[in-house]
C-alpha cells in the first residue's frame, strides 16, 4: 500500500466537514442576495433575494447543497458518499453558475459564498470516491486554483483573442493576416536599401542549416537526431538573420530578448554565487541590497534616469566623457535598462537554487581529487541548470512582456509589447493589438516548451532532509576576480543612477537648472502621497494571496497527481506570459459587464496583480519542490499529518526563502507594475506609477523624481524588514530540521 | 483550511471601505496639473465631488470604447478633437448643446458641428533649443522648408504618427498645405533629420529641452509650458502656415452621473473655469470668446493658421489611409 493511498485512506472516517460546507453553502443561498445591481460588492438589494428572483430552478442549489449534507453524515459506504457530494455539490454549482451566466447579472455575496462553499463539497467528494487520489484538502485547492485560472486568466484572455479573429461578429482570418504583413510588424526587403536583406537571412539560414549538418555527422549521431540538429541549427541561423537584418517589432523583441535574458541570468549566476561564496563579507553584504534596487523602481524611472546619465548630454557620456551621441534611444539603451532591471529577478531565482546546493557534494568532489573547475563543472553547474533556465525563462517573458523601457528609451523602433499599446492606444485597433497579443504569447510559449524540454532531463534532489551546514568550496581564483569586477561596475551604475534620481527630486530642473528646491516634495505631498498609500494597500492586499496561491500551484503541480496538471501550470504561466497591456484591456472587456462584473474597484486590480505576480512564486515554489526529497513529506503522512498540515509544518518552513522571495517580489511588481493596470486604474482607484508615467510623459520631472525616491526608499524598508524576518526564521528551519 | 477561509473574510473586509460615492468621475486628456486644479475649484464651485483619470486622448477612447456596455466616465474632458469625433460617430458620446455655445469662439464651433464641444485650440510649431543649434552652426529655421537642410541631421525630434495624434495633425497640415505628393517628398527629406519619432506628441519637447535634440515638431502650447518651466527653449510658427487642433468636451452616452456630468459642462466652459488652464501651464486658447488669453500664450492672431478641414482629414479612413501611407514609405528608408 502506498503511502498515497494511506493518506487518502485516513480521510475516509470525516464526513462531518463536508456537511458543514454543504449546509453553510445552504445558509449562504438562503441569507444572502444571490446578484448585486450594480458596481459595489457590498449591497443587499431584497429584490435580488433568491425567492424574488422568479426562478424556480435556482432552488436546486440549496436542495442539492442539502443532498450533500446528509449524504456526508448517512451511514453510506465511503464510495458512494463520495460520489453523492461529487454529483450533488457540481449539480448545485453548476446551477447557481448557469443563473448567473443565463441572466448576465452580476454576482452577489450569496452566489460568491455558497459557490466557494460547494467547491469544497466537491473537493470532499472527489478525495472520498478516489476521483483524486488525495485527501479533501488538496482535491478542493485542485478545483479552486483551476476554476480561478480559467476565470481570471484564460476567460479574459479568449475575450480578448475573441477579438483578433472576430470582426464583426464573424470570424475571419483577413485582420490576422493583414497585421503579419505590416513592415511594423516585420520587414524583411526593404526597396529602400541596394542590399537584399532577404537574401542575406537566406545566407544565415542555409549556414545554420549546413554547419547543424555537419555537425551531427561529425559527432556520428542517430539519423533522426541528425534531421532534428540541423533543423534547429537552421532555425537558429534564421532567426539570427532576422535579428541582424530584418527590422520591424518582431527582430528588434526578439533581439532586445535574447540579449537582456542572457546578460541578465549571467548577472545572476555570477551574484547568487558570489553572495554565497565570497570571502569579502562587504561584498555578501551589500549583494542583497544593490540586487533589489533596480525592481523596487518602475522601469521608466530608471530608464528616465539613464536619458540624464547616459544620453547626449548626458552627466557621464558628455559632461565627463565627452561623447555626443544618442545611442540610448534604441535596443542598446532598452537593452541595457532591461538588464539593471532584471538581473535581480534572475539573481532572485537563482539564489534559491544556490541556496539549497549540498556543500557535501563538493567536498565530497573535492576529497576525491578534482581540482575547483573539474568540481564547479560537474557537480555545481548541474545543480544550477533549473535555477539557471527558470531565470531565463522568467528574463526572456519579462523583457517581451517589458512595457516601461522601451515606451522611453526605444527611440523609434518597434516592439512586440509597446506595439500591442499602440494599436491599442493610438490606432483604436483592437484586433490589431489582439494579434500582436497572439505573436507575443505563442514566442513566450515557445521558449517555455524549450526550456521544459531541457529540464525534463535529470533529477535534482539535493536537500534530504540529513542537512550539511559544511562550508562552500571557495570559487576559483580568476572566476572570483571576474564576478568582483562585474559586480562593482553593476553597482557603480546603479548607485549612479539612483543617486541622479534623488539628486532630480531637490533641484529645480533636473539636467537643466541645479538651483536646490523642496519644491517638487511639497507638490508631492498634495498630489502624490494619498495615491501612494493607497497603492501601497492595494499592493500588500494582492501580495499575500500571489505568494500562498503561487505556493499553492507549485505544491500541486510538483507533488500530485491530478487529471489537468500540466493544464493548471501551464494556465497559471499564461497570465505572466501575457503583455500587461493586453491582460489590462482583456480584464476591462471581460470584467465590465455579466456576471463578473469587477470593473471600477480596487478589486479588479488586486485580482489582476494576483494573477500577474503569483506565476513567479509558483516558478520559485517549483525550483523548490524539485530539491526536497519526498520522503519527508511521507515521513509526515505516515505519521497520520493530512495534506494541508504537512504543507503547513514540513514544507512551507522548508521553503520559506522561495515563499518570501515571492511575497516580496508580488508586493514590489504591484508597486512598480504600470503595463497592466494603466487600463485598469478607475477614478478613485488612482496607482502611483501610472500617475508616475503621466508626470514623466509631460516633463514634470521633479515630481516625478521625488516620487521614484519615495518609492525607492520605501520599497528598500520594506525588503529590508522583510529579509530580516526571513533570516531569523531561517535560523529556526535549520535547527528544526536537524 | 478555516483559517484560509478566515483570511479571505478579512479581505473582503479590508475592500468593505472601497465605497462609490456620488461624484463625476472625468476621462481627463490634457496636462496633468490641469486636470488636478479642477476638482477643488469645480467643488468650489457647486459643490459636487470630482474624481479623474488622466489617459492620453487616443488612450482615453480605447477606453470609452471598451467600456461602452457599461459606462464608468461621465464626462471626457479635453484631448485633441479627432479621437472626441470619433467617439461620437461611434455613438460613444453624445452631443450636448451648452448654454454658452454661442459664447464659444465661432471659428471652433463652425469647425466641429454638433459632435463635440470646442474647449480649447493650439497650433502646431516648432520648439526650439537654440544652444544645440548653435553648437552646430545652425540658423533658427523659421519654416517648413527650412527643415529639410542637412546640417540639422539628426537633430529633429517628432511624434510617430502612428502612436500620437499630434503627429498626424502634422501629416495633415502639410498635405493641406503642400498637396499630397509635394508634402510626401517633402516628409522623406524631413526624415534624413529626424533623430526620433516619439510615441508622445509632448516628448519631443522634452528631447529638446535636454538637448537630446534641437528642434521639435509639436504643438506650440506645450512648449511654451516647458519654455515656463526652465527648459531653454523657444517657439516659432512656420511661415507657411501650420494646422492647429480643437480640444474637445463631450458627455459620454450612458453616463452614470448625467446630471452632473452637465453641470459640469457647464461650468466647464465659464471663463472662471477656463482660466485655471494658465495657472498651471497650460496655454492653448481657450474656446469661451469671453475667457481672457494669458500674456504668454502662443498668439493666434499672429500665426499663419491654414483653414484645417476638420470633417476629411478627422475622417478615420483617411487618417489611416495617411498614416500608412506614411509607414510604408517614408519610415523604412534607411537614415
Amino acid at each position: 500500500m502506498s503511502v498515497r493511498s494511506i493518506s487518502h485512506a485516513r480521510t475516509k472516517g470525516r464526513g462531518g466537514s463536508a456537511a458543514v460546507y454543504a449546509l453553510a453553502a445552504a445558509a449562504a443561498f438562503l441569507l444572502l442576495p444571490f446578484g448585486r445591481p450594480g458596481r459595489p460588492f457590498l449591497t443587499i438589494d431584497p429584490a435580488l433575494r433568491p425567492w424574488n428572483l422568479d426562478a424556480p430552478w435556482l432552488w436546486l442549489l440549496p436542495v442539492l447543497a442539502l443532498v450533500a449534507a446528509a449524504a456526508a453524515l448517512a451511514p453510506l459506504p465511503t464510495l458512494r458518499r463520495g460520489n453523492v457530494l461529487t454529483f450533488a455539490g457540481a449539480g448545485a454549482f453548476l446551477v447557481g453558475t448557469a443563473w448567473l451566466l443565463t441572466t448576465k447579472t452580476p454576482f452577489g455575496m450569496g452566489a460568491l459564498l455558497s459557490l466557494c462553499l460547494l467547491v469544497v463539497v466537491v473537493g470532499y467528494g472527489l478525495s472520498l470516491s478516489g476521483r483524486v487520489r488525495a485527501d479533501p484538502f488538496v482535491a478542493s485547492s485542485i478545483l479552486f486554483t483551476g476554476l480561478l485560472v480559467l476565470l481570471l486568466v484564460v476567460y479574459p484572455l479568449v475575450t480578448v483573442l475573441q477579438a483578433a479573429v472576430v470582426v464583426n461578429g464573424k470570424f475571419t482570418l483577413t485582420k490576422f493576416l493583414a497585421t503579419l504583413q505590416t513592415n511594423r510588424f516585420i520587414l524583411i526587403e526593404n526597396p529602400f536599401t541596394p542590399r537584399s536583406e532577404g537574401a542575406l537571412v537566406r545566407y544565415f539560414a542555409l549556414a545554420g542549416l549546413a554547419l547543424g549538418l555537419v555537425w551531427s555527422l561529425w559527432r556520428r549521431q542517430p539519423a533522426l537526431r541528425v534531421v532534428l540538429v540541423t533543423l534547429a541549427s537552421g532555425l537558429a541561423g534564421l532567426v539570427v538573420g532576422l535579428m541582424l537584418f530584418a527590422r520591424g517589432a518582431v527582430p528588434s523583441s526578439l533581439t532586445l530578448a535574447v540579449i537582456a535574458a542572457t546578460f541578465a541570468t549571467l548577472l545572476g549566476l555570477g551574484f547568487a554565487l558570489l553572495g554565497q561564496r565570497t570571502r569579502f563579507r562587504f561584498v555578501k553584504a551589500s549583494l542583497g541590497a544593490f540586487s533589489v534596487l533596480p525592481i523596487i523602481t518602475p522601469p521608466f524611472i530608471l530608464a528616465f534616469s539613464m536619458i540624464f546619465l547616459l544620453g547626449r548630454r548626458g552627466l557621464l557620456t558628455f559632461d565627463i566623457l565627452g561623447i555626443s551621441s544618442n545611442w540610448i534611444f534604441g535596443i542598446p539603451g532598452v537593452a541595457l535598462a532591461q538588464i539593471l532591471a532584471f538581473t535581480p529577478i534572475a539573481y532572485m531565482v537563482i539564489q534559491g537554487s544556490v541556496a539549497a546546493l549540498d556543500a557535501a557534494l563538493e567536498e565530497a568532489s573535492t576529497t576525491l581529487g578534482a581540482s575547483q573547475w573539474h568540481t564547479f563543472r560537474t557537480v555545481t553547474w548541474p545543480l544550477l541548470r533549473p535555477g539557471l533556465a527558470n531565470a531565463f525563462l522568467l528574463t526572456v517573458i519579462e523583457s517581451f512582456a517589458d512595457f516601461g523601457n522601451p515606451l522611453i528609451l526605444g527611440g523609434d523602433r518597434n516592439y512586440l509589447a509597446t506595439e500591442v499599446f499602440s494599436a491599442f492606444a493610438a490606432r483604436f485597433d483592437q484586433a490589431e493589438a489582439a494579434v500582436y497579443g497572439v505573436v507575443l504569447l505563442f514566442v513566450v510559449l515557445l521558449v517555455f516548451y524549450a526550456q521544459a524540454r531541457w529540464l525534463g532531463r535529470g533529477s535534482f534532489v539535493t536537500v534530504t532532509g540529513k542537512p550539511s551546514r559544511r562550508a562552500f568550496t571557495r570559487l576559483p581564483g580568476g572566476l572570483e576576480a571576474v564576478l568582483l569586477v562585474g559586480f562593482a561596475v553593476w553597482a557603480a551604475v546603479v548607485v549612479a543612477l539612483y543617486a541622479s534620481i534623488i539628486y532630480g527630486s531637490f533641484v529645480q530642473l533636473w539636467g537643466v537648472n541645479g538651483t536646490l528646491t523642496l519644491k517638487h516634495w511639497r507638490d508631492l505631498t498634495n498630489a502624490g502621497v494619498p495615491v501612494f498609500l493607497y497603492t501601497m494597500r492595494i499592493a500588500a492586499i494582492s501580495a499575500v494571496p500571489a505568494a500562498l496561491l503561487g505556493f499553492l500551484i507549485a505544491y500541486l503541480v510538483v507533488r500530485q497527481e491530478f487529471w489537468g496538471r500540466r493544464l493548471l501550470e501551464f494556465g497559471s504561466m499564461l497570465s505572466f506570459a501575457t503583455p500587461g497591456t493586453v491582460m489590462g484591456i482583456a480584464y476591462i472587456l471581460a470584467f465590465n459587464t455579466g456576471p463578473w462584473l469587477l470593473t471600477s474597484s480596487a478589486v479588479i486590480i488586486v485580482l489582476s496583480f494576483v494573477f500577474r505576480n503569483m506565476p513567479v512564486a509558483i516558478r520559485g515554489g517549483v525550483a523548490g519542490f524539485a530539491q526536497i526529497d519526498r520522503s519527508l513529506e511521507e515521513a509526515s503522512t505516515m505519521l497520520g499529518s493530512s495534506s494541508f498540515r504537512t504543507l503547513r509544518s514540513v514544507l512551507v518552513p522548508l521553503l520559506i526563502i522561495p515563499i518570501v522571495s515571492g511575497l516580496i517580489f508580488a508586493f514590489v511588481r504591484a508597486m512598480t507594475a504600470i503595463s497592466q493596470v494603466i487600463f485598469v486604474v478607475s477614478p478613485g482607484n488612482q496607482l502611483t506609477t501610472v500617475l508616475l508615467l503621466g508626470w514623466v510623459e509631460q516633463g514634470q520631472t521633479g515630481r516625478a523624481a521625488a516620487m521614484g525616491t519615495l518609492l525607492i526608499v520605501s520599497m528598500l524598508v520594506v525588503i529590508l524588514l522583510l529579509n530580516l524576518l526571513t533570516r531569523r526564521r531561517g535560523g529556526i528551519t535549520g535547527e528544526v530540521v536537524a | 483550511m478555516r483559517r484560509l477561509f478566515l483570511g479571505v473574510a478579512l479581505s473582503l473586509l479590508l475592500f468593505a471601505g472601497i465605497g462609490n460615492a456620488q461624484r463625476v468621475n472625468l476621462l481627463c486628456s490634457p496636462d496633468l496639473a490641469w486636470c488636478e486644479a479642477l476638482g477643488p475649484a469645480f467643488k468650489a464651485a457647486t459643490g459636487i465631488d470630482l474624481e479623474f483619470i488622466r489617459l492620453g486622448s487616443s488612450e482615453a477612447l480605447a477606453r470609452l470604447r471598451a467600456e461602452a456596455a457599461n459606462p464608468v466616465f461621465d464626462v471626457w474632458f479635453g484631448g485633441t478633437g479627432d479621437p472626441h469625433l470619433a467617439a461620437f460617430n461611434e455613438g460613444l458620446t453624445e452631443f450636448y448643446k451648452p448654454s454658452s455655445w454661442d459664447d464659444l469662439l465661432p471659428s471652433l464651433t463652425k469647425s466641429v458641428g454638433e459632435t463635440y464641444i470646442p474647449l480649447y485650440t493650439g497650433a502646431l510649431g516648432f520648439v526650439i533649443n537654440e544652444g544645440i543649434l548653435a553648437e552646430h552652426g545652425v540658423a533658427t529655421p523659421q519654416c517648413w522648408a527650412d527643415m529639410t537642410n542637412p546640417a540639422l541631421k539628426n537633430l529633429i525630434a517628432m511624434p510617430d504618427p502612428n502612436a500620437s495624434g499630434t503627429a498626424y495633425t502634422a501629416i495633415a497640415t502639410l498635405v493641406q498645405i503642400m498637396g499630397e505628393d509635394a508634402a510626401f517628398e517633402y516628409l522623406a527629406a524631413l526624415h534624413q533629420n529626424v533623430q526620433q519619432y516619439t510615441r508622445s506628441g509632448a516628448a519631443p519637447g522634452q528631447l529638446a529641452g535636454r538637448g537630446d535634440v534641437a528642434i521639435a515638431i509639436q504643438f506650440m502650447h506645450d512648449g511654451v509650458k516647458f519654455a515656463e518651466e526652465g527648459f531653454p527653449l523657444t517657439v516659432v510658427a512656420p511661415c507657411e502656415g501650420t494646422g492647429f487642433e480643437i480640444g474637445g468636451l463631450s458627455l459620454v452616452k450612458g453616463a452614470p452621473e448625467r446630471d452632473a456630468a452637465i453641470k459640469f459642462i457647464e461650468w466647464a466652459l465659464t471663463p472662471e473655469a477656463q482660466m485655471i488652464a494658465a495657472t498651471v501651464g497650460s496655454y492653448q486658447v481657450q474656446s469661451n470668446s469671453k475667457t481672457p488669453v494669458p500674456a504668454a500664450a502662443p498668439d493666434l492672431d499672429t500665426i499663419k493658421l491654414i483653414d484645417y478641414d476638420f470633417a476629411k482629414y478627422g475622417d478615420p479612413a483617411e487618417r489611416d489611409r495617411l498614416v500608412s501611407k506614411w509607414t510604408n514609405e517614408i519610415f523604412p528608408q534607411p537614415r
